[in-house]
């Protein structure tokens, strides 16, 4: 058994908006004679978009209708219709995350490119997706090496350090090729991002908008970028002005990283170079990149050249953000797609197989998500236990079905994730105590934390598997 | 018996060699160690002075193999590791010259008597009264009958076909328990998997009251309990052949309307149901759907793809 | 052609040539299971007396299945080298027996024999050989053959690295890989048994098998033992393939349940050559084991010996580079007990080389026969010093997908010390290369260390 889904990924970044389609092949590993075990065998991009500026216009605000347009002309290009797309992720990064209108920007696009694609943001897991996308994670596991990537935008960098193929950590930056501005014919300067002028300002240099742009001028600031770049990557003391610049958080210190790799639009100028005009794009991203490949950072570590380079943060979003469910699972059906449920996630603490234990612990966790009293559509998390008892599996259906029964009264669909093979069982069980008629989606084999959101697709491989997005909403 | 000081370079070693077992808290480390400690004092001190101890030294076979390095100083133990979590063979178990080292070799025997002993022992008959089956048993006279004579373990004769008509009736859904190549399996797994499959069968207003278990049983038995009790649907739980892994791995055998002499594409199978692999609730769940799915569809094996 | 025989003043009359030949068998579970044996140790010995008698034009004549009913007859009856056997004709199987053990006869005259002989007659006289018979005879005969490398010269032992692995996990099975390279096991072949006999899955694991092979220049072959349409159809998408794999039997009947005929094996074989990866020219790889033609009903009431003769018979049409009998895979109701494994295991071991082809063992049982590792370790000493040229060897012994047991990749180092024997030279020289083995074959620091692959 083959089968393939068409994802759609689209990334509006700092400078750029981009998309891509890929298909994603599922492939029942498992052979004839046991439970089916569905898993994702391939991964390919079948369709880049060109580059486009990402439009922004007054009052600090994304042009939605202009992006919509170039959605539409993209799918008309690669010859698919919305309703071919079966998954997919839109993901606003950068400083654009930061615009007024982001939230609704993303929702309204979401809707727009596909029934299931989903709305992502949130700095950490544009860390991942860039890393995931330039093919980051497999070099490190099939090189046995810790690997840092630094995904280098238009207004930040997402910093993830990738240890034999697993993501051990993240950070994030503002630092970035458009955080100066320069007109493309006169040269002059036409924009410094805040917390750069901030930089200017402490180290006392002369540089203003609408100054003439030199090399010589910027200099200095793209110099400081890299020093700031290298104390985030622990191979240079910390300044004063680092924590300043982080976005929200840092690296931790990490000793054992032994590679690097650039993606983002900063990253060809790494990799590349860049002859003529270093203003072309009208900002400071050829500088930083050559001046990056000067530095000792090339030096200190061992350079791995990405699948990806611009293009990083859009591949891992089309390609990277879909997961698959346990094979065994349970569900009712015709409640399909479901989008953005929060996540209320027991702790190992909370999760002893007593059933008033679990009820209770659900009951106080499920206030978390009342707006002003207003109940919302959850889902719970749980780890469940490996190879439990079929005593156990009640037990533990019996604490869901009672910790959640104001919601089921409400008419909500049981939403349960487990990460333990015991979705099936568990499905069965809560079926048996709410009864035939409620809708219930009881999945295993992922893995959620407590702020993380979750789509969950139409059911694909013959009804085997739930494709899911696991994501943030965070917008700072 | 040993000093204090014995005892913490004792301790010390134990430690070391202890690196590598990363997933243990290290209270929980600090505890073996001592237990191990206590052990290997005891012991020695048994050499020297004749008295019985009370001590016991740890079981080998709790031992997690896929988190046991036995390399020595190992070129990279972190990815050996990684290795070892991807596959339940026995790699990085190091070596003594050319040969085995003595704790993998005692393990292995282990794993290999549990194994023998599942397939040449018998279910306990409590464990087949407590849970209410109904007993029966092919033409085997033993168990060295029905390892040589696969034939004899497909048979029935004429008196227990009568046996189970008797017991059985004419159920939509015939549940047979067989002990095959392992009884622990059966009495590993069926406590489990029996109320999965009644619950998710119970979903569909199916009822499976009657369960029989067979002595001596081959796979093809189901067939001639299918023409006996012309049921429509029949699962047998049956041990698998042991490996060194695990010796109480069951299979599920799953026909629509069962007869003797059909070809075997006709059943469904479903195999590695055991703790550490398709455990034996999900399976259970699993084969409840795929039964219902049989009698919807009135076909099993390759029929019903 | 005498059929009867006095012994201990009882007269034994026996019907047919092959119920002579059944019951002169060693006693095997197997023939027992079909109602063949000899009902008596007495009357195994007059069988015995009876086939010492026979001469091989006898067994020319009287094969085992018709001519005109099996395709696997005709194969082996065409393939007679008409000239060869002229001269040896006449002989009993009795002389023969003797002519293979005389000091006098060496390797080179047995192997120009082997052309003269049917599978009947190779049966025939392994039944008169005691243990220590089988392993001096084959001993002598050493049969090589060339697929990357070139196997059983004279002073090797190679292994086939079975990387088995129970959901056919990748990086599984590359873990179980670097551990064997570490031993010294994987010059005869890496050779997987999937799971999963699909297309998709057997491209996917020659593709890993290809990438480690050429990450580490290692001077082996690869092959994946599915069932040969699916090999067929992966070379065809173009996985890289070395070796293509078949389980044989000894009877046409038997061929058909496993899916395959002499014409599809010749038609793997010219893909192999042509669309195949290896240089060659033998580029073909079986599996055989006596019982096999019994469960699947297809023995023809033909014994388990003759049966298995037949298998190599069949094989040696297709220049394999490989042959190996799975001795102990079958289970008790064939073989019953370690003393019959062993006895299968020497039996299987010699007729291959007599008849003529590269022949090696997986010396191995399940855990519902009566038999132990150490049956197995002492099966694979009696084979080594036979001459055999490949074992099977899986991580400690135990297979943790066909949930049997075999020997361990310790196995290649130790046999080879203890006997003064060599991997393959190519794959030696790799191993040294590596820093595995010194240039005396003994195991430095870094062997058994898999790790140290992990760059």
């Amino acid at each position: 058994m083959r089968e393939t889904i068409l994802s759609v990924g689209i990334d509006i970044g700092t400078s750029t908006t981009q998309l891509i389609f890929s298909n994603i092949t599922i492939e029942n590993m498992a052979s004839n004679f046991t439970v089916p075990r569905i898993v994702i065998v391939d991964k390919e991009v079948i369709y880049r978009s060109n580059i486009a500026f990402t439009p922004i216009i007054e009052n600090n605000k994304i042009d939605q209708s202009l992006i919509q347009r170039f959605v539409e002309e993209e799918y008309r290009k690669a010859g698919i219709r919305k309703e071919d797309t079966q998954t997919g992720a839109v993901i606003i990064t950068g400083e654009t995350a930061r615009k007024e209108n982001a939230e609704e920007v993303l929702n309204a696009l979401s809707g727009f490119a596909g029934e299931f694609v989903v709305a992502t943001a949130g700095p950490d897991l544009e860390s991942i997706i860039a890393a995931k996308g330039a093919g980051i994670s497999e070099y490190s596991a099939d090189n046995s090496a810790t690997v840092v990537n630094l995904d280098i935008g238009g207004g930040t960098s997402n910093l993830a350090v990738l240890h034999r193929g697993e993501v051990i950590d993240t950070g994030c930056l503002d630092i970035g090729g458009r955080l100066i501005k320069v007109h493309r014919t006169n040269k002059t300067i036409e924009y410094i991002s805040p917390k750069i002028q901030q930089m200017i300002e402490q180290k006392g240099w002369n540089i203003q908008v609408g100054q003439q742009a030199t090399e010589a001028l910027l200099q200095p600031v793209v110099d400081e970028m890299v020093q700031l770049l290298k104390q985030s990557v622990g191979v240079q003391e910390k300044s004063a002005f680092y924590e300043t610049i982080i976005t929200h958080k840092g690296l931790k210190d990490h000793k054992q990283i032994t590679h690097i790799s650039f993606t983002g639009g900063v990253a060809d100028a790494f990799y590349h170079g860049a002859a003529g005009d270093v203003f072309i794009y009208g900002d400071i991203g050829i500088m930083l990149g050559q001046a990056l490949a000067k530095s000792k950072l090339a030096e200190l570590f061992t350079i791995v050249k990405p699948k990806e380079t611009i293009r990083a943060t859009v591949v891992g979003a089309g390609s990277h953000t879909t997961e698959i469910s346990g094979s065994t699972i349970f569900y009712t059906d015709t409640i399909f797609p479901i989008k953005n449920i929060p996540v209320l996630k027991l702790t190992s603490a909370e999760e002893q197989i007593d059933e008033s234990m679990i009820a209770t612990a659900i009951k106080e966790k499920v206030t978390w998500f009342e707006s002003e009293g207003d109940r919302q559509n959850i889902a719970v998390s749980l780890q469940g236990k490996k190879n439990a008892k079929f005593q156990e599996v009640q037990t533990i259906a019996a604490g869901i079905a009672k910790g959640m029964e104001e919601s089921i009264q409400a008419g909500y669909p049981l939403i349960v994730i487990v990460e333990n093979d015991m979705a099936k069982a568990l499905g069965q069980a809560l079926q048996s105590l709410v009864g035939k008629h409620h809708n219930i989606v009881c999945i295993d084999s992922i893995q959620v934390e407590n702020g993380d959101y979750i789509d969950i697709g139409h059911p694909v491989a013959e009804g085997s598997v739930l494709p899911v997005v696991i994501k943030t909403l965070v917008f700072h | 018996m040993v000093n204090e000081t014995e005892l913490k370079s004792l301790i010390e070693n134990i430690l070391q060699d202890m690196v590598g077992k990363q997933e243990q808290q290290p209270e929980q480390v600090q505890e073996e160690v001592v237990a191990q400690a206590t052990a290997e004092a005891t012991t020695t001190a048994s050499t020297t002075c004749t008295v019985a101890s009370d001590a016991c030294l740890p079981d080998i076979t709790k031992v997690d193999v896929k988190t046991e390095l036995l390399v020595d100083e190992p070129y990279d133990q972190e990815g050996y590791l990684q290795m070892k979590q991807k596959t339940p063979a026995r790699i990085g178990v190091g070596r003594a010259g050319a040969r085995f080292k003595t704790a993998t070799s005692v393990r292995f025997r282990a794993d290999h008597a549990a194994a023998q002993d599942a397939v040449f022992s018998y279910v306990d008959e409590d464990f087949v009264k407590k849970n209410g089956f109904t007993a029966v048993e092919t033409m085997c006279a033993n168990k060295d009958e029905y390892i040589t004579r696969p034939d004899f373990g497909r048979q029935f004769s004429e008196e227990m076909k009568q046996e189970i008509k008797a017991a059985c009736g004419t159920p939509q859904v015939q549940i047979v328990i067989g002990d095959g190549l392992s009884s622990a399996a059966v009495e590993a797994n069926i406590e489990d998997i029996l109320p999965a499959i009644k619950q998710g069968l119970q979903m569909h207003n199916i009822n499976v009251d009657n369960v029989l278990f067979v002595k001596h049983c081959r796979v093809p038995a189901m067939d001639v309990i299918g023409e006996v009790t012309n049921s429509d649907v029949v699962c047998l739980l049956i041990g698998e052949r042991p490996g060194l892994v695990t010796a109480e791995s069951m299979s599920a055998y799953i026909a629509y309307k069962p007869t003797v002499d059909m070809p075997e594409a006709r059943r469904t199978v479903i195999s590695n149901i055991h703790s550490g692999g398709t455990t034996p609730v999900e399976a259970g769940a699993h084969i409840a759907d795929l039964i219902k799915k049989m009698l919807d569809k009135k076909a099993s094996g390759l029929d019903l793809k | 052609m005498i059929l009867n025989t006095m012994l201990f003043d009882k007269k034994y009359e026996f019907k047919t040539l092959n119920e002579v030949m059944a019951k002169a068998n060693e006693e095997k579970s197997g023939d027992m299971l079909a109602g063949l044996a000899a009902e008596s140790a007495e009357e195994r010995v007059a069988a015995k007396a009876v086939l010492s008698k026979i001469t091989l034009e006898e067994l020319r004549n009287n094969p085992a299945v018709p001519y005109e009913e099996d395709e696997v007859t005709r194969i082996i009856q065409d393939s007679v080298n008409e000239k060869i056997y002229q001269e040896l004709k006449d002989w009993t199987v009795e002389e023969f027996r003797e002519w293979i053990l005389d000091e006098n006869t060496t390797g080179e005259q047995i192997k120009r024999a082997s052309r003269g002989i049917t599978s009947e007659m190779v049966a025939a006289v392994t039944k008169l050989m005691s243990n220590l018979d089988l392993v001096y005879g084959a001993k002598k005969i050493r049969i090589s053959a060339h697929c990357n490398t070139t196997i059983g010269k004279e002073g090797t032992l190679s292994f086939r690295l079975q990387p088995n692995h129970p959901t056919d996990d990748p990086d599984g099975i590359v873990a179980s890989i670097m551990e064997g390279l570490s031993y010294g096991a994987g010059d005869a072949v890496i050779g997987l048994n999937p799971v999963d006999d699909s297309t998709e899955s057997v491209v996917r694991v020659l593709k890993k098998f290809d990438e480690v092979k050429k990450k580490y220049e290692i001077p082996t072959q690869i092959c994946v033992l599915a069932h040969v349409t699916t090999q067929m159809e992966a070379i065809r998408q173009g996985a890289p393939t070395d070796l293509v794999f078949q389980s044989i039997a000894g009877s046409e009947k038997g061929n058909t349940a496993f899916g395959i005929s002499g014409d599809l094996i010749e038609e793997a074989r010219q893909l192999a050559l042509r669309q195949g990866t290896a240089s060659g020219p033998n580029v073909m790889y079986f599996e055989t084991g006596q019982g096999a033609e019994l469960s699947s009903n297809a023995h023809l009431g033909v014994d388990q010996l003759t049966m298995e003769a037949r298998c190599y018979g069949f094989a040696r049409k297709y220049e394999p580079y490989l042959v190996n009998t799975v001795v102990g895979f079958i289970g008790p109701e064939y073989l019953y007990d370690s003393k019959q494994v062993i006895r299968a295991g020497l039996e299987d071991h010699f007729m291959g080389k007599l008849s003529g082809i590269p022949m090696g063992c997986d010396a191995c049982y399940t855990n519902h026969m009566k038999a132990d590792q150490n049956d197995v370790e002492s099966l694979a000493i009696l084979l080594a010093e036979a001459g055999c040229n490949f074992f099977i060897g899986v991580p400690h012994g135990d297979d943790v997908m066909l949930n049997y047991q075999s020997l361990g990749y310790h196995e290649a180092p130790a046999l080879r010390q203890l006997l003064g024997l060599k991997p393959i030279e190519e794959f030696d020289e790799w191993l040294q290369k590596m820093d595995f083995v010194d240039a005396n074959g003994k195991l430095k620091a870094k062997a058994g260390d898999a790790s140290t692959l992990l760059v």
